[in-house]
């Protein structure tokens, strides 16, 4: 029964070994785009799936050239279906996101500064961390219906962790210097946290919010796929039902772009809120 | 005794389950007394259902896993010692990390159908990064002393990766493998829950359809259970593995 | 109430109980009484319980046993008369250099244009003119002291509390900010405590050094350590270089002690970890 052992701790362990890959993949990702070479490799790619789609050893249907998925995107993006899916896809991940992280802080803080939050919280985060949540989406479905509120509520339960841990984390790890300081100045406990301890764990935080996105995005799309309607996901999905190969590329590929858009946001979002930091000065 | 004490929190939300199903607060097809889900579980088990389906669902996992972890941390390694590998491929590993992994269910399932092969194809396309960046990582963090030394000793350069570079990037590839782990149970249990006719996922949404609930949240559970179980025991491995470490 | 203490420490015990392990006895039975305005170095081994009394003065740590009253009231909180310095600066690293330094004042609820003159003489005081928009990222280890010192000063306290703030100071820098201490000392003239275990710092700065035994720390003397003149010169006059030697004799066998103790926790944590 070792195994049932949970301790937080090792739950953040989980949490930055997540937190570990996604911070250097936005990193690299940064430079990437900086340095051009993203583009070039993405060129490169695009070439290649081409070349080898219409070099016959393949059927069009295990894979349309690109130059014709491209070509379905822009009728869709014409038709304007691409946009309406887009909204609904952004809208659920982005709002499920949002409510992960400011649901995930408070909690976190509360956690961090109430003993019996934390007594009741510690077994029911450490445990629900590294279960695979989305198993979750059929009582999901059974409770909450087929529509946007079920679709988020998934997104939320399943972001919610890395960003709780996350804050839980940053927080104990503050300096008690500056805690003290602040007090030495006269600061309420209240502000304090506002104003003390949120800042000083702002790093960390992002950091949670960074492995979140991800999660948010993967999890939006599984539940299109599995309830149907609009989005993104439920259209790759209906498009895989009529063996519709072309409409699946182009799924992935609009998928593919939301991913980086918006996890390059995310660490563009980041660097605006830590000009003060040490990782920031380091890289101009 | 500490350990117990911090336990109760999941106890007591048993118990509430329990009390809540039986009081009829809520629609007892939406949340079954956890009683009942437990004695579904049992026949369940009796049946053969969860054995075989956990059986199938086990299969794809480990091996898409096991393929991620050969594949992605060879190509980590490799990628971290040869620089012209380093410079084609590491642009892609950029281009593919945000992907959101689950829009490859459906790409999979075009190449290779509802069976096994598509999810350990999904598993090991979508695990593969995060521990390709893992030994990337640790590798490229090795110690130049302790390359030098080992090649001034004579050592050639597989053996070198093997007796140098391997273990001092052994703490980030097995951080980059645990990540794999957690995703290659979203992965599994989404895309059975989507498209196939076995494993977990399948028996979750098939229990759900024919309004066995008790059953659905039992194999829920199961699921949940496994997930929790098996990053623990990776958790330990890793702390065996890593024991010379302080 | 201007009387003859400022500071009254009484008979103050202080155990230190760790997370794992058994609880440690860090000061034992400490009495000590400072004057107002004046600048006593509190000077021990590591590790003896130096910064932890400082801690009981300003209030960050409650008192167990004993009492310390400052002006006529024990201590049971931490308070602005009480400003502390730290050796890691402790500065809010999300504030600018001028952010910083009118945050307490800001708490104090000071009226803005008031803060903002304050801030801006005691930037000048310190000398950071022209970096008062810099983040403590981009400074050097001298300069974040600086803004850490001009944070404390600009609140007014009455006493002020330095924990080894040149501890973390490469030589030169640590050598300047000496002398500009005791500069800002004799312009605007407050208690000090200063702690440190560097036996040159405290003659140097102090008028009165209380020596510190190895754990559990107690008062072992109170030398005075009084000059006429503090010029950088000093350092080098044989009445200083005395003065160095005895306190060095005090100290050396502590810090001998101090180390057995060390090597012997180590001892015993191996066995368990």
């Amino acid at each position: 029964m070792v195994a049932a052992m949970a301790r937080l701790d090792d739950t953040a362990s989980l949490a930055a070994a997540e937190a570990q890959i996604s911070r250097d993949a936005a990193r690299r990702l940064d430079i990437a785009f900086r340095g051009g070479a993203g583009i070039f490799s993405i060129l490169v790619l695009l070439i290649a799936w081409e070349i080898f789609a219409r070099s016959g050893k393949v059927t069009a249907f295990m894979l349309p050239p690109f130059s014709a998925v491209a070509e379905r995107i822009y009728a869709d993006a014409i038709g304007g279906e691409l946009w309406r899916n887009l909204w609904v896809t952004m809208f659920r991940a982005i709002t499920g996101f949002a409510i992960a992280a400011v649901g995930g802080i408070a909690l976190g803080a509360v956690m961090a500064r109430s003993r019996i939050v934390r007594w009741f919280f510690d077994p029911i985060i450490s445990v629900g961390f590294p279960m695979p949540k989305i198993a979750f989406l059929p009582i999901i479905i059974l409770w909450l219906g087929l529509y946007d509120v079920s679709k988020i509520s998934i997104v939320v339960f399943d972001a919610i962790f890395p960003v709780v841990t996350a804050t839980l984390a940053g927080l104990a790890g503050v300096e008690k210097e500056l805690i003290w300081s602040g007090r030495n100045m006269g600061a309420s406990e209240r502000e304090l946290m506002w104003q003390v301890a949120l800042p000083a764990a702002l790093p960390q935080i992002l950091t949670g919010l960074q492995v979140a996105l991800p999660i948010a995005l993967i999890v939006a799309i599984i539940a299109e796929m599995a309830m149907g309607g609009y989005g993104l996901g439920g259209a790759m999905m209906s498009a895989s039902r009529f063996a519709d190969s072309r409409g699946v590329f182009a799924g992935i590929v609009e998928i593919a772009i939301v991913g980086y858009a918006l996890i390059k946001a995310m660490a563009l979002i980041r660097r605006r809120l830590l000009v003060w930091h040490q990782e920031t000065a380091e890289r101009h | 005794m500490r350990a117990t004490l911090s336990y109760l929190p999941l106890v007591l939300l048993a118990v509430a389950w329990e009390a809540i199903a039986r009081l009829n607060l809520v629609d007892s097809s939406a949340l079954p007394p956890l009683s009942k889900v437990g004695l579904a579980w049992v026949d369940l088990i009796r049946g053969g259902e969860l054995v075989n389906n956990g059986a199938a669902s086990l299969y794809r996992g480990s091996v898409g896993l096991l393929l991620a972890v050969l594949g992605g941390g060879g190509l980590g390694l490799c990628m971290a010692r040869w620089r012209l590998l380093d410079v084609f491929v590491n642009p892609l590993v950029e281009l593919f990390y945000p992907l959101p992994k689950s829009a490859l269910i459906p790409v999979t399932v075009l190449w290779l159908g509802f069976g096994d092969g598509s999810k350990i194809l999904l598993i090991f396309l979508g695990c593969m990064i995060p521990v390709t960046i893992g030994a990337y990582n640790g590798a490229r963090g090795s110690d130049h002393a302790l390359v030098w030394s080992a090649r001034s000793m004579g050592a050639n350069r597989l053996r070198m990766m093997w007796d140098v570079v391997v273990p001092s990037a052994l703490p980030e590839l097995l951080n980059g493998i645990r990540t794999a782990l957690a995703l290659a149970f979203i992965l599994l249990v989404s895309s059975e829950l989507i498209v196939s006719q076995q494993g977990f996922g399948y028996l979750i949404g098939y229990l759900g359809s024919t309004g066995s609930y008790e059953g659905m949240y039992a194999v829920v559970l199961t699921v949940a259970f496994l997930g929790f179980a098996a990053d623990r025991i990776y958790q330990l491995f890793i702390q065996w593995l890593l024991r010379w470490r302080d | 109430m201007d009387g003859q203490s400022q500071i009254i420490i009484e008979r103050v015990n202080h155990t230190y109980r760790p997370p794992r392990g058994r609880p440690v006895l860090a000061l034992s039975d400490v009495s000590l009484d400072v004057r107002p305005r004046e600048f006593l170095a509190l000077l021990g081994p590591s590790g003896c319980g130096k910064s932890t009394l400082l801690y009981l003065v300003g209030g960050f740590l409650p008192t167990e046993t004993g009492r310390i009253v400052v002006k006529g009231k024990p201590v049971t909180a931490p308070g602005p008369d009480r400003g502390i310095v730290f050796q890691h600066f402790a500065l809010f690293p999300w504030k600018s250099v001028r952010a910083n330094i009118l945050y307490g004042l800001e708490r104090q609820r000071m009226p803005r244009a008031e803060r903002e003159r304050r801030a801006q003489a005691f930037i000048d005081l310190v000398g950071l003119s022209g970096f008062e928009d810099s983040y403590p990222s981009q400074l050097s280890g001298g300069m974040k002291q600086r803004t850490a010192i001009a944070r404390t000063l600009a609140f007014d306290p009455d006493i002020l509390l330095m924990d080894e703030p040149f501890g973390a100071l490469d030589a030169q820098t640590r050598a300047l900010m000496q002398t500009e201490l005791l500069n800002i000392w004799k312009r605007t003239p407050k208690t000090v405590i200063f702690v440190t275990h560097d036996v040159q710092e405290a003659v140097y700065l102090a008028e009165r050094v209380a020596v510190m035994s190895a754990r559990p720390g107690r008062i072992k003397a109170i030398i005075e350590t009084k000059f006429d003149d503090r010029d950088p010169g000093l350092t080098r006059s044989k009445e200083f270089v005395e003065k160095v030697d005895e306190l060095w004799n005090l100290v050396r066998e502590e810090a001998i002690k101090a180390q057995s103790i060390k090597a012997q926790e180590n001892q015993e944590k191996k066995p368990s970890s």
